[in-house]
């Protein structure tokens, strides 16, 4: 590791450390006050007493009990699949079971763990692994909040958002080219920073991961090379009913050959959802662009792109339509170009279940064009809690 | 020039006005409304939601969190209604003063009577909340425990000011008692007045008042109407004389207007918040709207 990294992994871990000494010598610096602050707290307390609440009157029925346990939900993901090329051409598997488990810790953080029972796309073979799990501070300083743990990083719209949750089935091909179909989901610390802007939303993470989960851009390093991430996020309201955001991401990390790969990205996502109707129609926008700088060798470098844009317009309270295009180079390979045209049409019951057909064509300058569909049935049980806007 | 000095003066009044209240956002319009009258020049309120939209269903735009990171207290319904988005805003808003448990954080539903509250929670039975139901603004008199918890939420942030708070709470108090005597009233007549809703959401009101909701254009709540829903609830209408079939801004009319093409029924669009339309604004409008509306229609 050179002198640069070693420098920033050092800062990046102290952090977090300095900030929780913060929080700590600063309730430390008010319980050392003088006997006045002592005085101006009896008297606070004083004046809470005399506050308190004045008996209210009892309620006609009693609440549920109450426990310490942490919101459980489970989210079943069967699907249904045709691919016009190969021997096997149908199929039909439980994708996924994803068991959530959530709560607050105490009055400093809150721990969100998702375990995912997955089926192995080549093997048929079921395995269990940590989707995410990590912990999330609810008291740093300075408008800070602090993530340490394995989660999905902050790469644009697609990668934080679990699959069940897309409005399509598959992920768009210039996404699974740098980072796979599980997507950038490492383990690692995130700071993140709210901006103090008052007139839109501003917020900057920055993250460092392991690069223990392998992805087509990254390798886990054998040496001390980290995957560093930085992500700005805008968002602006344009009116009651409509948004914009404005997303850019920067990451370097290792590759497989030992070096660094550099990927930049932006992603733009125009919502319109009328406040009134919310629930019954809606449009989003959404693209995001891709740019990575594989370095091979000392000498080569691999440039290559890839974009994905999609139309979601919400039919009627209960029916969406999606339609996606999708371009991609291979990040070792730039001169494998794919350009794909996907349409998704999806039924959604209730908040709880889902059902979504998607057709995919695609074609490359190395194979002939070949169809793809879908079927997914998408539902859930217990807690689940609400998904990003 | 003129103009850039203009905007600097009132930029200044504005931020010399605003200085030292206290910074209240609130979930629903109907809080807003309360923690103003409370309040009065102590606070400075916003709402999450308008008094238009659906409160099951707000999208936690991240454009909230600016509002909330700056707030001295938060004013919620509770119950879950806010279930969908309140979590995620409050947590993403790095705000230790507003967080459940903190001083600055009021559940307005502390006290309240609760009804419906299910004996099993089984999503079998649609869209139901396992604490009861949360639509209890929608009664007067659970507008004066709202103003109570809001009251007591100002008095530990702002115990300065506990006196003003005190006295504007007694004012409310007084308000909704005369309100309610003029609002009884009006509804004495059509006490016992059979009619259907679109969503189960008005069981405080209909209690209060004195109506009898016999059935609902959801066939269960959260779910929409169905043909078979359509066809029992015209029979319903038909057998029961019913005259009046109520919704709230946010709903579509479209089924309630097969049935009224049947039957012959009105279909009602009342408020359900401060806001809902442009002459409702403020918590008392909400009764004077709706009754309004509802003695017109049963006459």
């Amino acid at each position: 590791m050179n002198l640069k990294f070693k420098s920033i992994y050092i800062c990046f871990i102290c952090l977090p450390f300095i900030l929780l000494l913060t929080v700590e010598s600063k309730a430390q610096s008010k319980t050392d006050s003088s006997a006045a602050a002592d005085s101006a707290l009896l008297k606070q307390v004083e004046a809470q007493m005399a506050s308190a609440p004045a008996e209210q009157p009892s309620g006609t029925q009693t609440r549920s009990s109450l426990s310490f346990n942490p919101d459980i939900g489970v989210i079943g993901d069967f699907q249904g699949s045709y691919i016009s090329k190969g021997e096997k051409n149908f199929d039909m598997y439980l994708n996924e079971t994803e068991v959530s488990l959530q709560a607050t810790v105490d009055p400093y953080a809150r721990a969100d763990f998702f375990i995912s029972f997955g089926r192995d796309a080549i093997t048929g073979k079921y395995g269990v692994e940590v989707e995410e799990g990590y912990l999330t501070t609810l008291s740093l300083p300075f408008k800070l909040q602090l993530k340490a743990g394995k989660f999905r990083e902050a790469v644009g719209r697609i990668n934080p958002t679990h699959p069940h949750a897309l409005p399509f089935i598959d992920l768009p091909n210039a996404y699974v080219n740098l980072f796979g179909e599980n997507g950038l989901n490492d383990e690692g610390v995130s700071l993140s920073w709210l901006l103090p802007t008052k007139a839109f939303y501003q917020e900057f993470i920055v993250q460092t991961t392991s690069g223990f989960s392998e992805s087509p851009a990254f390798a886990r390093s054998q040496g001390n090379h980290l995957v560093y991430l930085g992500h700005l996020k805008n968002f602006f309201t344009l009116s009651d009913n409509a948004t914009l955001e404005l997303g850019l991401t920067g990451i370097s990390g290792p590759n497989d050959s030992a070096r660094t790969t550099n990927i930049a990205t932006g992603d733009l996502t125009y919502k319109y959802k009328p406040v009134q109707m919310n629930t019954y129609h809606s449009l989003t926008w959404q693209s995001e662009f891709y740019y990575s700088h594989n370095n091979e060798t000392e000498n080569v470098a691999v440039n290559a792109i890839g974009l994905y844009s999609f139309v979601q317009y919400q039919l009627a309270k209960r029916t969406f339509l999606t339609g996606r295009y999708d371009y991609g180079e291979k990040p070792y390979n730039s001169s494998i170009k794919e350009q794909a045209y996907s349409l998704t049409f999806g039924w959604y019951a209730t908040e709880f279940s889902k059902i979504e057909v998607e057709g995919k064509t695609t074609e490359d300058n190395t194979e002939s064009r070949f169809y793809q569909a879908w079927f997914r049935w998408i539902f859930v049980i217990g807690a689940h809690g609400a998904h990003q806007y | 020039m003129k103009k850039i000095s203009l905007i600097t003066l009132f930029a200044f009044i504005f931020f010399y006005v605003n200085a030292g209240t206290i910074k209240v956002v609130t979930t629903l319009t109907d809080l807003k409304s309360i923690t103003e009258l409370i309040g009065g020049d102590k606070v400075s309120v916003t709402s999450i939601a308008t008094g238009y939209q659906n409160p099951h269903f707000v999208d936690p735009k991240p454009s909230y969190i600016i509002s909330l990171s700056n707030a001295d207290m938060y004013v919620t319904i509770g119950l879950d209604l806010e279930a969908g988005w309140s979590p995620q805003l409050l947590s993403s808003s790095r705000n230790t003063k507003i967080q459940k448990g903190d001083a600055g954080y009021v559940d307005a539903s502390e006290g309240i009577g609760l009804l419906q509250v299910p004996t099993a929670a089984n999503r079998a039975e649609g869209d139901i909340h396992i604490f009861g139901n949360p639509h209890y603004w929608l009664d007067p008199l659970n507008g004066k425990i709202i103003a109570r918890n809001i009251a007591n939420g100002l008095e530990r942030v702002d115990p300065a000011n506990k006196t003003t708070y005190e006295t504007n709470l007694l004012a409310f108090y007084k308000n909704i008692d005369t309100k309610m005597i003029e609002w009884q009233a009006k509804m004495a007549p059509f006490k016992g007045t059979k009619i259907i809703a679109y969503h189960n959401e008005w069981v405080y009101f209909e209690k209060r008042f004195g109506l009898e909701v016999v059935d609902f254009m959801e066939p269960k709540p959260g779910i929409p109407p169905t043909p078979s829903q359509l066809v029992k609830v015209i029979n319903e209408v038909k057998a029961n004389n019913i005259k009046v079939i109520i919704s709230s801004p946010y709903f579509s009319t479209s089924s309630s207007d097969v049935v009224a093409k049947q039957t012959g029924v009105k279909v009602l669009t009342m408020a359900t918040s401060t806001g809902a339309f442009p002459s409702v604004k403020n918590y008392f409008d909400v009764f004077d709207y709706d009754i309004n509306q509802l003695i017109g229609a049963l006459k």
